[in-house]
């Protein structure tokens, strides 16, 4: 199958293959973190969300470099390289939602939900590797992504219930309710990017037949 | 699949001795179709009334809502499950008791709520995850 002819010919291909399954799982392990931390309200545990972070960052510097040193066909190199750089977005979001959490605190009242968007979201990274996985297998991709389309619409209508909840908090400093505002807002958003990234699973996966 | 992770959690409940009409502007306000009904005693009882009990018992029967409490068309007891039910299993109950939402409990607690379209969605999940191989 072309497919296999692409992915698993080639010592420069199966280095890229791997290292972006090891973003992807980082990427995981990092929404389990940051939903430990939110249900135990950890920050040590929140601060590691960063330091998985940069580590994730030093593999999409390896991952573009490697790729424009000639692993893969021209044509397929800018939607791969797309592909990691919205995992790379991911990564940033995540981070920016952690920062806003340890610079506030969270009402008790929008808790349980946000940690059940934290739960959903590390659901929905792992249905992101599952796909990537499968598009390596040059397997039939939709699925996957329905389900992921599944997960970001469950988040959508947490997201509605979570704005109702947070304009009944009494807000007494602006700063207080800009963050917690900003908090709930880059922590629902995370699954549109996730589903970005899907989507351009399923644009390399059709590009190669 | 366990219901837990897939379950909706804010769940919205009457009174039982508010008006039927009170229950369709708070399903029409948040574009839901059920209520969970509170009952008073000694043990916490719930109910549940939906857009078709509205419907067939009160708006068909030219009943005006207005003067009818939610306590008279509430279904009672509600079906209810365990939070750690796989979903394939409440697909059985659905379909044994003919009904296209259940209530979620956690210990005597009503936590959550699960209708047939979440059903449908965790098996598609689950399908995708590679739990449900036949």
């Amino acid at each position: 199958m072309f497919l296999e002819k692409i992915f698993s010919k080639g010592k420069k291909e199966n280095q890229v293959i791997g290292h972006i399954t090891k973003q992807i799982k980082l990427l995981c392990t990092a929404f389990g973190f940051f939903k430990t931390a939110l249900e135990t309200d950890n920050p040590s545990l929140m601060q590691q969300v960063m330091d998985i972070e940069r580590a994730a960052d030093t593999i999409r510097r390896d991952i573009i470099s490697r790729i424009y040193e000639g692993a893969f066909l021209p044509y397929l190199r800018p939607d791969l390289c797309k592909f990691v750089e919205v995992v790379d977005n991911i990564f940033d979001l995540l981070e920016d939602t952690a920062y806003r959490y340890l610079d506030l605190k969270l009402p008790e009242q929008l808790r349980s939900e946000c940690i059940q968007v934290a739960f959903l979201n590390r659901r929905i990274s792992e249905m992101l590797l599952i796909t990537f996985e499968s598009m390596i297998k040059g397997e039939d991709l939709r699925e996957k992504i329905l389900a992921i389309r599944i997960y970001e619409k469950k988040i959508d209508d947490i997201k509605f219930d979570l704005i109702r909840d947070a304009r009944k908090i009494e807000i007494t400093n602006f700063w207080d309710g800009e963050i917690l505002s900003q908090f709930l807002s880059c922590l629902t958003s995370i699954s549109d990017v996730i589903e970005d990234a899907s989507d351009y699973l399923q644009v390399i996966h059709l590009s190669m037949k | 699949m366990k219901v837990k992770e897939f379950m909706t959690t804010g769940i919205e409940s009457i009174d039982h001795k508010r008006s039927v009409y009170h229950a369709v502007e708070k399903m029409v306000n948040r574009r839901i179709r059920s209520l969970l009904v509170r009952f008073p005693g000694k043990e916490r009882e719930y109910g549940v009334i939906t857009a078709r009990d509205v419907v067939f018992k009160v708006l068909a029967k030219g009943i005006d809502p207005k003067k009818i409490d939610v306590s008279k068309i509430a279904s009672k007891p509600i079906v209810a499950i365990d939070k750690n039910t796989d979903f394939k299993e409440v697909a059985k109950i659905m379909e044994e008791t003919n009904i296209a939402r259940a209530f979620v409990y956690d210990q005597d607690r009503i936590i959550g709520l699960v209708a047939l379209m979440d059903v449908m969605s965790a098996s598609i999940i689950a399908r995708a995850r590679g739990e449900y191989v036949s």
